[in-house]
This record gives C-alpha cells, sequence and structure tokens, in this order.
C-alpha cells in the first residue's frame, strides 16, 4: 500500500522550491572589511549620531562601518551573549556604567589599549574593558507651559499624586535603571514604599525611552524621565523652549555610556581602530547634537548655547559599581514587587 | 506482510512527524543544558512571578469567558438570519482570526486610544493601557473564531430536528435550549480551550497595551528573561511552568467536558425557520451591535491612512519593499513547511484510523500537533537557535529558526482545516478503496477536488500566520532581517505612528491578497468564496 508517493513527491518538490527561494533571497554574505557595531536604534537611527560617525570613520579607515540596531542598550548585550562566539559583533556600542560589571562577567570582551587620561569625567577614567563615549545626567522632563508648579526635588516627584508620571522598566532601559538606582541613593532602605508612593500616580511604564518620550510629546504625562539635555535638543532642533528639567535638590544621578569590544571579533584590529576613535574629533563632535548628551573628551568648538541651560547638578550621585553590580536583581525585585502590589 | 508493506508507504509521514518530534526534542534538551534545574525552586518563592501567573491566568479566562459569551448568540444569529452584509461579516471573521497582531493594536489604537474615534466623537476615555486594552484586543481576535468554531457546532446539526422544531412553532429560545445548546456545548470546552491557551500566551498585545509590568504575562515574563536579561534558566522553568499550567488546564476542562465526536454528516444541511419573535429581533440586534462595536471600527481604522497624503511617500521608501521582501521570504516556505508537516500528520492519522489496535492514535497525534499552542515559540526558537550554535552552525541559520518556528507554530491551525475533511474522506471511501485496488497518487488525485478547499485554507493560514509574527522574528530581528510586522514595530516604537498606519495598511492588503490567491489558485474557483465561511452549512 504506497499510498503516500504523492507526498513523496510533494514534498522533495516542495523543499526544492522552498530552498531555492532561501537561497535567491537570502543576503550576499558581508565583506571582509566591514566593521560590525551593535547599538541602539536611537543611536543608528538616521536622525542619531550614527550616519556622521559612519562617514567619519569610513574616511579614514577605508572599510565599512556596518550599525546593526537592536532595540535598546540592554538588548545589545543580551543579543552579543546569546550568539556567543558565532557572533559577527566587532565592537559593542552604547552600554552604560551600572551594565559594565555584568557585561565583564559575560567574558566576551576583550580588553582596549586606548589612553583614556584625556576623558573629561569627574574623577576621571580607569577602566581596561571599556571606554566611555558620551555622558549626562538623568532628569525628569516637563512642559512649562503646561505645570507652571514644576517639581524641585526627585521627594516632590514622588509625593505629588497630581503629576502624571511616565518611566522607563529598569529591566529593559539603561535610564528606568538608572532611576532605580536614583531613588536607592535618595531614599535607600525606604524606596519600596516610595516606589509604592510613585506607582500610584504613574501613567504608563515603558519598554525603552523612545517609548516613554513619544508619549510624554503626545500630551500623556507631566514629567518624564529623561536627561538634563533633552531640553536643548527642543532649543536646537525645533526652536522650542517650552521643554525644561526639573531641578533636583537630593543631586542628580549621572549616565556614562560605554564602548567595548568583543573578544571574539571578526575584525579585531578595525575594532581596535574604532576604539581609539570613540575618543577623536570625529566622534565626539557628533554626541551633543546627535545623541544629544555632552561629550566625555574637551573639543575646541564650544557646544551650543542650549546646553549652557543643561541643569549643572548640585550634587552628584553615583552608587559604587560593585554594589549595583550585586545587588541590581534584589533592587529591581522591590522595584517589581512595589509597583504590582 | 501487508502490514509492513503499508509502513514502508508511510515512510514519508513518519520521517515529517519524526523530524517535527526530534527538532523539539533537540531544541527542548538544548534548554535544559543551558540551565541549572537545582535552583529552580527559588523561583517557586517569587511573589511577582505568581502575580505574573495569575494575572495571566484572570486576563486568559476574561478574554476566552468574554469571547465566548458574545460568539454564542452571534452565532445563533448567523444562523436563524439573512441580511444585508452577513456574508461579507463572516468573511471579516475568517480573516480578522489572522489579521497580524500588530496590524490590530494599531487599529484598537486608532479607535480606542486618548486622542482615537472614541474619544473624539463620545469625549470617552478608555484605559487602553492595561487590562481593558489587553481583553479588547483578546476579543477582537478571538470572538470570530469562536463564532466560527460553534459555526461548526452548529453543523452536526441533523437537519431533521430544525424540521421538527418549525412543524412544533418553537421560538428562537426554545430552539436554543432545546436543540442548539446540546450540539454547542460540545463546541465550546474545545473552543475555550484553545482560546484560553492563545490568551494566555498572548505576546505582542500585551507588550503594546499592557502598560507596564503591573500587567504582564508569563509569555512576556520569558521574553524579557530570554531577551533582556538572558536568562536561559529562568526562560526553561518560566516555559516549563507555562506548558504545566497550559496542560492542567486543558486536562481539567476536557475531563469535565462531554466528548466532541466527530460526527461524518458535515454535508450541506437544510434548514427550516423557527418561529420569530420580538425578543429574538432584539437579542440578535443587541449581539450585532457587539460586533459592530468591537469588530467592525478597529478594521476600518485599519485601512484609514490609505486616504492620508504620507501614504504615497511611505510606498516610495525602499525600507517597506524590504521588509515585504524578508516577510514573503520568510512565510512562503513556512507556510510550505506547515502544510507538509500538516499532511504527514493526516496521513498517519488517516492510516490508524482504519486499523482498531491504532484507534487511539488520530487523537493523541492531533494533541501533538497541537502541543505547540502550549509552548512559547520564542523558548523553542532559543533551543533551536542554542543547539544550531553549538553545532557551530552560528547565526546565519537564523533565517532558518524563524521559517521553522513560524510552520510549527502555524500547523495547530492547519490540522484544525485538514483533519476532519480528510477524516471524511477516509470514512467515506475506504471500502471503495480496498475493494478497487485504488492507492497513493490515485487516491490523492480522486480526493483533491474534495479537499482542495481546505488545502487551501491550511495554507492560507499558516501563511497569514508566518505573515504577521511577531514572537520569533523579535528575537532574531535585526538589519538584514526586519520582516514587515518588525518594521512597523520599530515605526510606532519611535511613534512615527502614522508612517505605522501606512505600513499596516500594506502589511493587512498583502495578507488579503496572498489570502485570496492560495485560495483561488490552491481552492479553486468554485470554492474560493465558499471557503471563507467554512462550511457549506453556513452560507445555506
Amino acid at each position: 500500500m504506497k499510498k503516500l508517493s504523492f507526498s513523496t513527491l510533494l514534498t522533495t518538490s516542495l523543499m526544492t522550491l522552498s530552498a531555492t527561494l532561501g537561497v535567491a533571497f537570502s543576503s550576499a554574505t558581508l565583506a571582509a572589511e566591514t566593521l560590525n557595531v551593535y547599538t541602539y536604534d536611537a543611536f543608528a537611527s538616521d536622525w542619531g549620531p550614527g550616519p556622521k560617525i559612519k562617514a567619519n570613520f569610513e574616511k579614514e579607515c577605508g572599510c565599512e562601518l556596518n550599525f546593526v540596531a537592536l532595540d535598546s542598550s540592554v538588548g545589545i548585550l543580551s543579543r552579543a551573549q546569546f550568539e556567543g562566539k558565532s557572533s559577527q559583533a566587532d565592537v559593542l556600542l552604547g552600554l552604560d556604567l551600572n551594565l559594565m560589571e555584568a557585561a565583564k562577567k559575560s567574558g566576551l570582551l576583550a580588553e582596549h589599549d586606548v589612553n583614556t587620561s584625556a576623558v573629561t569625567i569627574a574623577g576621571g577614567w580607569k577602566d581596561n574593558v571599556f571606554v566611555p563615549f558620551d555622558q549626562g545626567n538623568f532628569a525628569f522632563v516637563y512642559n512649562s507651559e503646561i505645570l507652571k508648579n514644576p517639581p524641585t526635588s526627585l521627594k516632590d516627584i514622588v509625593d505629588n499624586q497630581n503629576l502624571r508620571v511616565i518611566y522607563q522598566d529598569p529591566r529593559t532601559s539603561t535610564p528606568g535603571l538608572g532611576l532605580l538606582l536614583w531613588m536607592k541613593s535618595v531614599y535607600g532602605d525606604d524606596a519600596a514604599a516610595a516606589w509604592g508612593r510613585l506607582a500610584s500616580h504613574t501613567v504608563t511604564v515603558t519598554k525603552s525611552w523612545s517609548d516613554a518620550y513619544g508619549l510624554f510629546l503626545k500630551g500623556e504625562a507631566d514629567v518624564v524621565l529623561s536627561y538634563t539635555t533633552s531640553p536643548a535638543y527642543h532649543i536646537v532642533a525645533e526652536g522650542v523652549t517650552k521643554y525644561k528639567a526639573a531641578q533636583a535638590s537630593e543631586g542628580l544621578y549621572p549616565q556614562i555610556e560605554v564602548a567595548a569590544m568583543m573578544k571574539s571579533a571578526p575584525n579585531p584590529e578595525l575594532a581596535k581602530r574604532f576604539m581609539q576613535f570613540i575618543l577623536e574629533p570625529g566622534f565626539q563632535s557628533t554626541v551633543a547634537t546627535g545623541n544629544w548628551m555632552l561629550p566625555v573628551v574637551k573639543l575646541n568648538e564650544a557646544l551650543p548655547a542650549a546646553f549652557d541651560s543643561a541643569l549643572q547638578p548640585t550634587k552628584v550621585l553615583t552608587l559604587p559599581a560593585g554594589d549595583v553590580a550585586t545587588n541590581r536583581k534584589a533592587w529591581v525585585n522591590e522595584w517589581l514587587n512595589a509597583t504590582t502590589r | 506482510m501487508l502490514f509492513f508493506s503499508a509502513v514502508k508507504g508511510l515512510l514519508p509521514a513518519l520521517l515529517g512527524v519524526g523530524f517535527f518530534l526530534f527538532m523539539g526534542a533537540a531544541s527542548l534538551a538544548a534548554l535544559l543544558r543551558y540551565s541549572d534545574i537545582s535552583s529552580w525552586s527559588e523561583y517557586l518563592y517569587d511573589p511577582y512571578l505568581w502575580r505574573v501567573v495569575r494575572f495571566s491566568l484572570w486576563q486568559a479566562l476574561l478574554s476566552s469567558g468574554i469571547s465566548l459569551l458574545i460568539a454564542i448568540p452571534v452565532a445563533s444569529c448567523l444562523i436563524h438570519r439573512q441580511f444585508r452584509g452577513r456574508a461579507i461579516l463572516l468573511q471579516l471573521f475568517a480573516v480578522s482570526m489572522v489579521v497580524p497582531t500588530i496590524v490590530a493594536i494599531l487599529g484598537l489604537v486608532v479607535v480606542y486610544g486618548r486622542t482615537g474615534w472614541l474619544s473624539q466623537l463620545f469625549g470617552v476615555q478608555i484605559p487602553l493601557y492595561g487590562l481593558v486594552g489587553i481583553l479588547l484586543a483578546h476579543v477582537f481576535f478571538n470572538m470570530p473564531l469562536a463564532v466560527r468554531l460553534l459555526l461548526q457546532g452548529y453543523g452536526l446539526i441533523p437537519s431533521g430536528q430544525w424540521r421538527q422544531a418549525s412543524q412544533l412553532g418553537f421560538s428562537r429560545w426554545s430552539a436554543f435550549r432545546l436543540i442548539e445548546w446540546h450540539y454547542m456545548k460540545k463546541v465550546l470546552p474545545g473552543a475555550f480551550v484553545l482560546i484560553f491557551m492563545l490568551c494566555f500566551s498572548s505576546f505582542a498585545v500585551v507588550l503594546s497595551l499592557g502598560g507596564g509590568p503591573k500587567s504582564s504575562t508569563l509569555e512576556v515574563a520569558i521574553y524579557q528573561a530570554l531577551r533582556f536579561d538572558f536568562d536561559l534558566n529562568k526562560a526553561s522553568f518560566l516555559s516549563l511552568l507555562q506548558v504545566s499550567i497550559c496542560t492542567l488546564f486543558a486536562v481539567v476542562v476536557y475531563r469535565i467536558a462531554p466528548i466532541n465526536q466527530q460526527d461524518a454528516s458535515v454535508l450541506a444541511v437544510k434548514s427550516y425557520p423557527v418561529k420569530d419573535t420580538f425578543l429574538a429581533k432584539g437579542a440578535d440586534c443587541i449581539a450585532l451591535l457587539c460586533v459592530l462595536v468591537l469588530v467592525i471600527p478597529p478594521f476600518l481604522a485599519i485601512f484609514d491612512p490609505i486616504f492620508s497624503p504620507l501614504f504615497l511617500t511611505t510606498l516610495l521608501s525602499s525600507g517597506l519593499w524590504q521588509a515585504v521582501l524578508v516577510s514573503l521570504k520568510i512565510a512562503l516556505p513556512a507556510a510550505i513547511i506547515s502544510l507538509l508537516l500538516g499532511v504527514c500528520f493526516v496521513v498517519l492519522a488517516r492510516f490508524c484510523m482504519a486499523r482498531h489496535y491504532l484507534r487511539v492514535l488520530p487523537s493523541k497525534l492531533e494533541h501533538l500537533g497541537n502541543m505547540i499552542l502550549m509552548v512559547p515559540g520564542l523558548v523553542i526558537a532559543t533551543g533551536l537557535f542554542l543547539w544550531l550554535r553549538d553545532l557551530d552552525w552560528g547565526f546565519q541559520s537564523s533565517y532558518w529558526i524563524v521559517v521553522w518556528v513560524n510552520a510549527v507554530m502555524a500547523l495547530p491551525f492547519v490540522l484544525r482545516a485538514l483533519m476532519p475533511v480528510l477524516y471524511q474522506q477516509e470514512r467515506r471511501f475506504r471500502n471503495l478503496y480496498l475493494s478497487l485496488g485504488i492507492r497513493s497518487w490515485s487516491r490523492w488525485c480522486l480526493e483533491w477536488s474534495l479537499i482542495r478547499a481546505s488545502m487551501a485554507q491550511a495554507f492560507g493560514y499558516a501563511l497569514l500566520l508566518s505573515l504577521g509574527d511577531m514572537g520569533v522574528i523579535a528575537l532574531f530581528g535585526s538589519q538584514g532581517l526586519v520582516s514587515l510586522p518588525l518594521y512597523l514595530f520599530q515605526l510606532i516604537g519611535s511613534y512615527r505612528l502614522e508612517e505605522g498606519a501606512c505600513v499596516a495598511v500594506v502589511l493587512i492588503s498583502l495578507c488579503l491578497i496572498l489570502f485570496y490567491c492560495s485560495s483561488r489558485f490552491i481552492g479553486g474557483k468554485a470554492d474560493s468564496g465558499k471557503m471563507a465561511g467554512g462550511r457549506s452549512l453556513v452560507n445555506h
């Protein structure tokens, strides 16, 4: 009873068909002289610093710089871990201070030999794996035409039940993680209770910074977690002055974004060259008006005047990296439990 | 000897099902290899996890409950009444089940969002981000599915019963109570379990409309564990938990529910009118109003941007066509593989059906194919990727993983479309085949005209499901592998909603065109219209 020869025929013919389709459609393999940089989508997008950096770097390296845009900075690391040694990534660009320990632990990153003595970050920079590429401070941004009595401290934001707040999920975005640490450094052991009070007037907790900021611009909230430099974007790019960053009398929490190269980089020489390039003007000059963050080295030309209005923190709160690494999971759980009760 | 030669003929089908099992086992093994089972007990004490489980259960119960509650009067109304637009409504129901999630979400936001139609026209504000949004989306998807499943149940009612009801002057209510309900309650548990599972493992809806950790599901937790923490250990634990909960749920429901016997009376049924009453008219109006409010507006909203000037500029962007190409490149092979797998399953099931000692196997095979509804697609994809990575196949394999997982995910729907019709042919012609010695190729040739409509339906479903996939592609997607839904998701993510809406029109048009083509070219001319209605009786 050979009733299956039809399906055999079908199988073989269709398999061949689908295989042909696959081969015909699959993209050409990457050329040898391509540097793959994994980054987050806002960085690589047309309106981000990515295209300029690509042009500047390609001018001098005679290679192709290929940005692989992933949905978030946390996503960059997990994608690299997911791919492991088979990863095509040469450089990971866009992790931050608080993810450094976790990233180092993955064992995927190589040491750099970049001279970081010119870095202007307070306290200098001493890390043999990561090179910083921009810096800023987290702050809540508001529309000064609507909000007449803006908050002046983090406690104001947490306790003012009339304020509609949007912030980001600390598990999936670096600003969200920044707020988690900011809250921790201000409230310490009382953070859980503070999260509870904040939760009662939170509109939504978004997956990424762009989700949150987009909702804020559409008028869904009074304040949104962003950066002290965000108003500069509206001034320079749009000529709009109504958006302002709220003061925080307790002090601001900093963000320093970093890059590192992969041990298994397919193009280690190009990757090394790129790591150097990060601190050069070709990269650093794009940071302010591309990524709307502050450069990490002194540049010859001054920043646009709009950046002068970026709040100077009264105090910079930073938790030790070791503490962050050991307690991150516990603190995220504390937040989860406090906000979902 | 006859048995062995038959088994030899079954070889391709056995290989197909075997390959399916092997791939499943291999990905599971790969995932377990990366996890530390001894640490799993600590997760059990995580209160957040249990809150997520509770919410997943709660929203799935509500979603499936509401969907069925609305579907029952709607199905009854569609059976008893002829009205203008009824055929279109049935077509719409066929498509809405497989509308890409992300497109439907967009439609829902346009209708129910803060600046949406509802708030513009009536000034009504709905808290869309949270349970309400999730329920709206789930009912939009699953109520039409429930109606279609119930209509299949109606198909089992012999025309004699309708005739009697007509002669005795039954009102709609007595007809429902004395006839329809008996058949409906056989279909309801299956429909309930199916919709429950679809909602329990809902992913894109919850991620977009959930609005934060408060209303998160287990599937989203798995996505977070994989995509952001890269915690394989936790992901394995969570997916095992999900499988256990779904299995437990299915077992409990099937235990307490009457068995749904596949009847052979699927041929066209003649129906007789029952007495119409004022009350029945009112009830039908309310049922149709529900449909009008819940299903139609999001559909219209999807097509709204055609009139915007942005539509043309969007059509001209190369990113869009790149994404269309990637989507086709994923969906076509996935649908072909899914159909092949489905045929393998059915061939085996038909073989076993005829043999008394293998009687239990067909339903077991069907359950095996449906198992995939319980296992998160993300988990299969991850396991598969880890396994291939260990074999040093690297990231190049990710395209094939996306194709395979999409094919497997569509399998339950393919089986649902194929099995009843193919079983029926086996029952009808088996003895004839045996006595005339008709086998293999000739059998398929003889049956082709009878089964091609279901084949087309199965293919169409697989095609559309893969075309709209947001789960697996979200795990692997990056430059070079951006499908249309992912492209759409990226646009929405950066709040270029208007452009996203235009892309959604392209996606849904592509779906409709492909669905039409597959029913027209595989299903044949005569059946293409009927297909969407499912069974011929629906169009009586």
